[in-house]
């Protein structure tokens, strides 16, 4: 890993929980699918990171699961949004592009002297 | 010949390899360690257990039946160690006794741990098996040993001699010089003694 992705892991960390709420609201999926959607993204992460992460939304009430059988081996957790997780997701998506204009804007024009 | 160990992975029965099983137990107390103050840490356990017994089950070839490190190791990686979400996570201290502490299970009987050894492992195995901290026990041993002399050298000597070894992790590194010597002069004495009364 570079010095700089290693500079920027708290962005990362910090922005993690968004993304995986992202992933679970776009359809209902189960971790492993979860790991494969991010594994190509800078916000490749493992399983022993995700399943607290997941318990920690799902005691908040933003993410639900239900088991599904799986053709090989035991039922597999299936999660959702929540009612409450979609809200929350969606003054997310809000709050995260007033950050990206902020962003944009501070940075705009040039200062002159 | 390997002895194989028969643990539940989230319910299901699997056969593990005694490193293969050690390594897990391991792993899995760190687990248990860092979520200790966690609402949910029995549900995350139970899902890293279902994982382990998924990446270790992709591994095997078709017709085995048993885990091996060589299946292990590669699914604890691609697992990776356990983070609370929000929290900097507590490391796992160095202590070698506490993996073992940290899961109480039969095999908390008294054995002396050569890994991590200072002498022999009578003071690492006493700190496993009681559950007190393996540093306590040493500064009792050596202000023991400073105050009654040869007495507490003698103890130590009858321990060493009585209680039996935990077997060595096939996968560790090489005991420093002393723990080593200790196990091979206590072997020795012990298959002697068993030659003359057997």
């Amino acid at each position: 890993m570079s010095t700089d992705t290693l500079k920027f892991a708290p962005i990362r960390k910090g922005l993690l929980e968004f993304l995986v709420l992202r992933i679970v609201g776009s359809e209902c999926v189960y971790v492993p699918e979860i790991l494969r959607r991010l594994a190509s993204t800078q916000f490749a992460t493992q399983e022993g990171t995700l399943y607290p992460l997941l318990s920690k939304l799902r005691r908040d009430a933003l993410v639900q699961y239900e088991w599904r059988e799986s053709e090989s081996g035991p039922p597999r957790k299936y999660y959702r949004l929540t009612d409450a997780g979609r809200a929350y997701l969606a003054s997310l998506n809000d709050y995260w592009s007033q950050i990206n204009r902020t962003i944009e804007d501070l940075g705009r024009p040039p200062c002159s002297e | 010949m390997q002895r194989v160990i028969t643990v539940s992975l989230n319910r299901n029965a699997y056969h593990l390899e005694l490193d293969a099983h050690a390594r897990l137990e391991a792993y899995l107390a760190r687990a248990a360690a860092r979520l200790e103050a966690y609402p949910d840490r029995m549900e995350v356990i139970a899902d890293l257990e279902q994982a382990v017994a998924d990446q270790c089950a992709r591994r095997l070839q078709p017709g085995q039946t048993v885990i091996t490190l060589a299946e292990l190791a590669p699914a604890l990686e691609e697992i990776g160690e356990v983070e609370v979400p929000g929290a900097p996570g507590p490391l796992p201290s160095d202590d070698p006794g506490a993996a073992y502490r940290a899961t109480p299970s039969p095999e908390n009987a008294l054995q002396q741990i050569s890994e991590g050894a200072w002498v022999s492992g009578v003071c690492n195995g006493l700190a496993r098996s009681s559950g007190l901290d393996v540093t306590l026990l040493r500064v009792i041993a050596v202000v023991l040993l400073v105050f009654t002399g040869g007495a507490m050298m003698l103890l130590y000597a009858v321990l060493m001699l009585l209680i039996p070894y935990a077997p060595l992790a096939s996968n560790a590194a090489p005991l420093p010089w002393l723990p080593a010597k200790s196990r091979e002069i206590v072997t020795a004495i012990r298959s002697k003694l068993a030659t003359l009364t057997g």
